[in-house]
């Protein structure tokens, strides 16, 4: 019956894991530029460019009682600026940006706000699109009566977010898990309500300035045209200003009595949302490459990860279940979840928890490590295989501080993951004893 | 402003030139048909060293008959299940193995499977593809583990989801007799009472080669491609399919409504008309064009109109969002949707979109604003060509629809034709009570106490 599943298999093995055949574009470092450094990749097939600014300005920065301050204060950028031909409204920006066939975006995650262009590479076009970012960069009105009006808006959403599970449970979870560390502290109600004119000003004098940003680029530009997009893009950017105080440590998950660990919120939804998890590495720990392997085999791997296995292929008990790292540049989290209707829920967590802590104690088997790197190398490819994607890589490289030849040494960073290191890397960052949970549902017994 | 519509045109014809530049999209593209009835289309993109292989069933929800909704989407769940020579869940370790990217989904007007892998690994999942389209083999145990699955995905997608319960409801009420007004995944009684035969039954009526067609994008070459194709898709066996009945949706005489009673902070108001869609063999008709026009301008960028008036003038709703897809096998909703702002009701939101739709069927649109969204348009043709991916899924959903990938480049020639005037006259003609159904979601505190437990 299974001779089809065991040539097969061999025959993949056979062929051996995918080995660099084909050369990865490199990463160009550009001129600095006010203290902020610039990256580029050349891509010529696509007449586009995709550029990213990263600013050292997010959440974890929010002053106490008035979290959602960060993402305001890059969120609002688009609606008013002082151009260098005299005010624009956000309608007049609106306008430009959607003229230009360009897209820019502003989002805000923990560690950074990011400001993102996508324009043709048309001189002429690009350049215009890259003056209105710098704009908003450089020069947000923040008008009260439209503070006051997005303010009403964010408001609004989060009153309905409370009503949602998923949401609920997430904002508990990462005030479990952050403990003293400020993205503990998710915006409420309150805290945005605080929020007002001079705060976003403040804090957009404070922390966007050249020395906490970066700028990366990909598409069909040459490295001189690359150095002025950086140089247009940064020109009424302050250096740098006042020192800002130091964040405080992550300090690592505690152990604790379970009572300590497990929070319960009631709540009437048909299904129980469940979170567990811990602090664990930053990216540039030299032990992300076996805990990425080992989180494979975990909770990472799509459908033929450990927990998929146990929670859902063999019990039917959730559609959806996974673990992973989130690694940042200082520190980083573990978590992984489920959500199952609320009788089963107790039984639900009783399998993932047990799945995972079998996971810390025992590793994973020779032909899981196998199975998870075929998976990682063979895939590798599909992870940069476009402008989008690579501006990801690029980002995310920069951000981190990696050396600039990651993109090159990845998949032998992952051929050279043994069983011994991931066992260990588990057993040194993860422990059954330390992780918080939160159920949020009815949990049954 | 003048200069400011001299300037669109302007960029306008820049960008009509750059996407000229940027060659026609049939230069890259082949089509076979194998003698057992599959179509084959492949694109060639050689900017990576990977492909996207799709197969996509013309088999969705609108498919299904009462009693057993939801079938197609627990079809699609079993095709992870086994066939005669891989065992369940082997599918997955396989594609797995050669770090593919894997997953499926339905929707009404078809169901759809796809891997992403390096280019070397193509022939590997294609031949696992083509060995689930003849040869499912799954036990009534799986089944059984595996709708209790699907029921978790109901409660999680729609049980516990406001905007979900409310698209539900909105849809079985503007229709009386097309299948369009059932949910993909189906009634959760449905479910309940689904068996295992049920979806056998779906797997041999509609899952054979002259029902499929097979898309695969990226570094490849198409003859070769075609070599694989023909190899081990080649030998499934064409069988008659069923006979598709029209069902055709009868005319709406009037307003009609729902409310949906659900736990949320904030009522939401949807209004939805009945518009036509593109026909295939009717690439002409310029209404579906002009339709697709005015969501642009009600909603295309920050500016639009919809967005301009009721969330930052008027500030009578929080949200506001526009749908209207000209290209589908079922018949097609205009719809607004939006989500109130603190203190305002849905009457008010209401009476806004009336008066905005009102401005815009009496003094029509400027030629700058429409303009803009051609802009827009030309500029996504090539920022689609970033992803490999997002062709394959341009290709296989214009296809299952009745038409032929050939088509994208003419509707997209076609839609720059449209002037303001015939945006002005489909919102004339087809944004009226006739045809409008208005689905209100009326938002319930949760019951449970606000408090935690340790």
């Amino acid at each position: 019956m299974s001779t089809f599943f065991k040539t097969t298999f061999a025959c993949l093995f056979s062929i051996g894991l995918f080995s660099n055949a084909y050369a990865i574009l490199p990463i160009e470092q550009l001129d600095s530029y006010k203290g902020a450094k610039a990256y580029l990749v050349q891509t010529k097939a696509l007449p586009m460019v995709d550029i990213e600014v990263s600013i050292d300005a997010g959440d974890r920065y929010d002053p106490v009682g008035k979290s959602g301050l960060a993402d305001m204060t890059a969120g609002l950028m688009n609606y008013g600026v002082k151009g260098n031909k005299g005010p624009l409204t956000e309608a007049q920006i609106a306008d430009e940006i959607a003229d230009l066939g360009a897209n820019i975006s502003l989002s805000v995650g923990g560690e950074r706000a990011i400001l993102r262009i996508r324009s043709l590479s048309r001189q002429d076009l690009r350049d215009r699109a890259v003056q209105l970012a710098a704009a908003m960069l450089s020069a947000p009105t923040y008008y009260p009566k439209i503070v006051e009006r997005e303010k009403q808006r964010t408001i609004t959403s989060l009153l309905e977010a409370e009503t949602k599970p998923e949401f609920v449970l997430e904002r508990r979870f990462k005030k479990s898990v952050y403990g003293n560390y400020p993205l503990a502290n998710s915006p409420t109600v309150k805290s945005v309500a605080a929020v007002n004119t001079g705060d976003l000003k403040q804090f957009h004098q404070q922390f966007y300035r050249g020395d906490r940003m970066i700028v990366s680029i990909v598409g069909d530009v040459n490295r001189a045209q690359a150095n002025e997009i950086v140089q247009a893009l940064l020109k009424q950017i302050p250096q740098s200003g006042q020192p800002i105080a130091k964040l405080p440590e992550l300090v690592r998950s505690p152990i604790e009595p379970l009572a300590q660990r497990e929070i319960q919120i009631p709540f009437d939804s048909q299904q129980a949302h469940i979170a567990m998890g811990m602090t664990a590495v930053a990216r540039s720990n030299p032990d992300y490459f076996p805990l990425l392997v080992g989180n494979y085999v975990l909770g990472g791997g799509g459908f033929v990860s450990r927990l998929m296995s146990e929670v859902r292929e063999k019990r039917g008990l959730a559609y959806s279940v996974s673990s992973y790292f989130i690694p940042g540049k200082e520190n980083g989290i573990f978590q992984a979840g489920l959500q199952t209707k609320n009788d089963q829920a107790s039984l639900a967590l009783e399998v993932m928890s047990s799945t995972i802590a079998q996971f810390i104690a025992d590793g994973p088997t020779p032909s899981e490590l196998a199975a998870a790197k075929a998976n990682l190398v063979n895939g590798y490819p599909l992870r940069i295989d476009n402008n989008r994607k690579l501006l990801d890589n690029i980002s995310s490289i920069a951000w981190n501080d990696l050396p600039l030849d990651t993109m090159e040494v990845w998949t032998k960073q992952v051929e050279a993951v043994t069983l011994e290191q991931v066992k260990a890397a588990f057993q040194k960052y993860l422990a059954m004893d330390r992780m918080k949970i939160v159920v949020l549902g009815a949990k049954n017994q | 402003m003048l200069s400011n519509l001299l300037r669109i045109s302007f960029l306008f014809l820049l960008l009509a030139q750059l996407s000229w530049a940027a060659g026609p999209e049939s230069a890259d593209t082949s089509e076979y048909q194998l003698s057992n009835g599959l179509k084959l289309i492949v694109r060639e993109d050689h900017r990576a060293p990977t492909v996207a292989h799709m197969v996509w069933y013309r088999a969705g929800s609108m498919d299904e008959v009462n009693g057993k909704t939801g079938v197609a989407h627990v079809l699609e769940h079993m095709m992870f299940k086994g066939t005669h020579k891989v065992k369940a869940g082997e599918f997955s370790r396989l594609v797995a193995a050669v770090g593919g990217r894997e997953n499926a989904f339905t929707s009404r007007d078809y169901t759809a499977y796809f891997q992403q892998v390096e280019k070397s690994k193509l022939e590997d999942v294609i031949r696992l593809e083509a060995d689930r389209m003849s040869n499912l083999n799954f036990d009534d145990a799986e089944f059984l583990k595996e709708i209790q699955v699907v029921m978790e995905e109901r409660r999680l997608r729609t049980e516990d989801n406001p905007r979900s319960l409310l698209n539900e409801s909105l849809m079985a009420t503007a229709y009386m007799s097309s299948p369009y007004r059932h949910p993909i995944i189906g009634w959760m009684n449905d479910l309940q009472n689904m068996k295992a035969s049920d979806a056998r039954d779906w797997y041999r009526s509609w899952y054979a080669p002259n029902n499929a067609t097979v898309v695969i994008t990226g570094d490849v070459d198409a003859k070769k491609v075609l070599g694989l194709v023909e190899k081990y898709y080649g030998v499934a066996s064409a069988h008659e399919l069923p006979v598709r009945k029209p069902q055709i949706e009868p005319p709406q005489k009037g307003v009609k409504q729902v409310q949906v009673k659900a736990p949320a902070d904030t009522a939401q108001l949807t209004m939805a008309w009945k518009v036509p869609r593109l026909e295939p063999g009717k690439l002409d008709d310029p209404e579906p064009y002009a339709l697709e026009l005015l969501t642009a301008v009600l909603d295309g960028y920050d500016n639009a109109r919809l967005n301009r008036v009721l969330v930052k003038q008027e500030k009578v709703v929080n949200d506001v969002g526009v749908g209207y897809d000209m290209v589908s096998r079922g018949p097609e909703l205009f719809l607004i949707g939006t989500t109130m702002a603190k203190g305002k009701t849905v009457t008010q939101a209401q009476a806004s979109i009336r008066k905005a739709l009102e401005e815009l069927k009496k003094n029509g649109i400027l030629e700058s604003e429409l303009k803009r969204i051609k802009v827009r348009i030309l500029s996504d043709q090539i920022y689609k060509r970033d992803s490999i991916f997002g062709q394959a899924m341009e290709i296989g959903s214009t296809e299952m629809a009745g038409f032929s990938w050939k088509d994208i480049d003419y509707m997209l020639q076609k839609m720059q034709t449209i002037t303001p005037e015939q945006v002005q006259a489909v919102a004339k003609k087809y944004l009226v009570d006739e045809g409008l159904t208005i689905a209100v979601l009326d938002p319930q505190a949760r019951t449970s106490p606000a408090k935690e437990l340790k």
